[in-house]
Formats: structure tokens, C-alpha cells, sequence
């Protein structure tokens, strides 16, 4: 189990981290996909299915994890201040990577998960699954993903 | 600017250096622990709260229902009171 971990650690970081754009939240997130997959992974009936299942755990964390933060909103009203705290000094420390993570912080959270999908090497057949949707639904949405984040990134360089 | 390619790879190289050393011992520690006492604490708390609940629709409802049988008893012992003053 402990090789599994740190086999996977990076991508999950990686992924957990492409979808909320926190890098203070990427190492307890990867902790709670972690302590998932390693309290169920013994109801895994198919283990080479094992990569689409942990990064069906990592999205379902990931959406949860930001839903959770939008109900907390909801009861415990920010201010504009507090609204989108930027991160920590010297947390991101390069241009293009600001860019991408102010490019993906515009679509919708399960667009980034799409996205950091398709990064992860994912075919299109498993992101259906993952979504449980179609293989055309699918390709639609990840066009349309693709085209905005490209319009957002390139905005971004102007 | 780097293309966006490269962009992805810098924003997965950062996010891996978020991992402090010692990740995959603490995930084992954490997903061998048994639910927190607060955890099971606010779940004791949910069920004594909806027991209570059920409770208090039961003596309500039984309140009720006793409120009707008393209500017919006397009904029918007004009844009788008012034959037997009619037979006087």
C-alpha cells in the first residue's frame, strides 16, 4: 500500500490541485483520496481498472471538497476581502503556471476535472465512465474546455 | 510564455512539491485510525436528537387518541344523563 502511495502521490497532487487551484489544500486532499482508496480498495473487483478508480475517487474528493467550501460560504458569508484570498507569497513562482491556474480558476470545476483528466492520460472511454456520461458528450465538453482555456490563457499572456 | 503544455507540466511539478516528506506513512496512520470521538459523538448526538423527536410525535399521538376516547365516553355519558332526566 505504501509504494502504491507514493507511486500515485505526484499525479493526485497534480490533479487535486488543477481543479482547485489551492496549493495550501493539494496535500490534505491527496490524504483524504489516499485514506479512501486504502479503506476500499479491497471492494476493487477489477485492479486494472485501478488508475480510472482512483482518479474518480481524486475528482469525486476534489468537487465535494469545493461544493463543501461554497455551503460553508453560504452560512458563513465572506467579505470581498476574503472572497479569493490569492495564495501564499512565493507559492507560485512562475508566470505561465499563474496563468494556467487563473485560466482554469474561470471554467467550471467540472471542467477542470475534465481537463486534469485528459493530463492524466485518461481515454476518453474511462473520463465517460468517470462522469458517467457518453463518449460524444465527452469529446463535446472537452472541446469546448480546450477552447476555453486556451481563450482565458491566451488573455492572460496579452 | 511557454506553451500550455509546458504550463501543465510546471502546475503538476508544483503541486508535487506541496507533498512534505513522510505523506504515504501518515495517509497508513490516518486510514487505520478508527472514526475521531467527535465524529461519533455528533453521530450519538443525531440519534439521541431524532429518538427524541419520535419520541415526542408518540406521546402526542397517543395524547390524541386518548383525548377522542375520553371525549366519546363522556359524550355517551351525557347522553345517558340526558335519557334518564327526560324519563324523570
Amino acid at each position: 500500500m505504501r509504494e502504491l502511495i507514493i507511486a500515485y502521490q505526484r499525479r493526485v497532487a497534480g490533479f487535486a490541485y488543477a481543479i482547485t487551484g489551492r496549493s495550501d489544500a493539494v496535500e490534505d486532499l491527496a490524504q483524504m483520496v489516499f485514506v479512501k482508496m486504502a479503506r476500499a480498495i479491497d471492494r476493487l473487483k477489477t485492479p486494472e481498472q485501478f488508475e480510472s478508480w482512483l482518479f474518480r475517487l481524486a475528482r469525486n474528493t476534489c468537487i465535494d471538497h469545493l461544493r463543501r467550501q461554497k455551503l460553508r460560504r453560504i452560512f458563513t458569508p465572506f467579505g470581498p476581502e476574503h472572497e479569493n484570498v490569492p495564495e501564499p507569497a512565493g507559492a507560485v513562482d512562475s508566470e505561465e503556471l499563474d496563468a494556467l491556474r487563473h485560466a482554469l480558476a474561470q471554467l467550471r470545476p467540472k471542467d477542470r476535472a475534465l481537463l486534469a483528466l485528459v493530463q492524466e492520460g485518461r481515454s476518453h472511454a474511462e473520463i465517460a465512465e468517470t462522469f458517467r456520461t457518453s463518449v460524444a458528450a465527452v469529446k463535446a465538453r472537452l472541446h469546448r474546455a480546450r477552447e476555453q482555456l486556451r481563450q482565458h490563457y491566451n488573455s492572460d499572456e496579452t | 510564455m511557454k506553451p500550455e503544455h509546458e504550463a501543465w507540466a510546471s502546475l503538476q511539478g508544483h503541486a508535487a512539491a506541496q507533498i512534505t516528506p513522510g505523506f504515504a506513512d501518515r495517509v497508513l496512520l490516518a486510514a487505520r485510525a478508527r472514526p475521531s470521538p467527535l465524529l461519533v459523538a455528533h453521530f450519538a448526538m443525531c440519534a439521541a436528537t431524532a429518538a427524541l423527536c419520535l419520541a415526542a410525535v408518540a406521546i402526542y399521538q397517543s395524547g390524541v387518541a386518548d383525548d377522542a376516547t375520553n371525549q366519546a365516553g363522556w359524550s355517551e355519558i351525557a347522553a345517558q344523563a340526558s335519557d334518564l332526566e327526560q324519563g324523570q
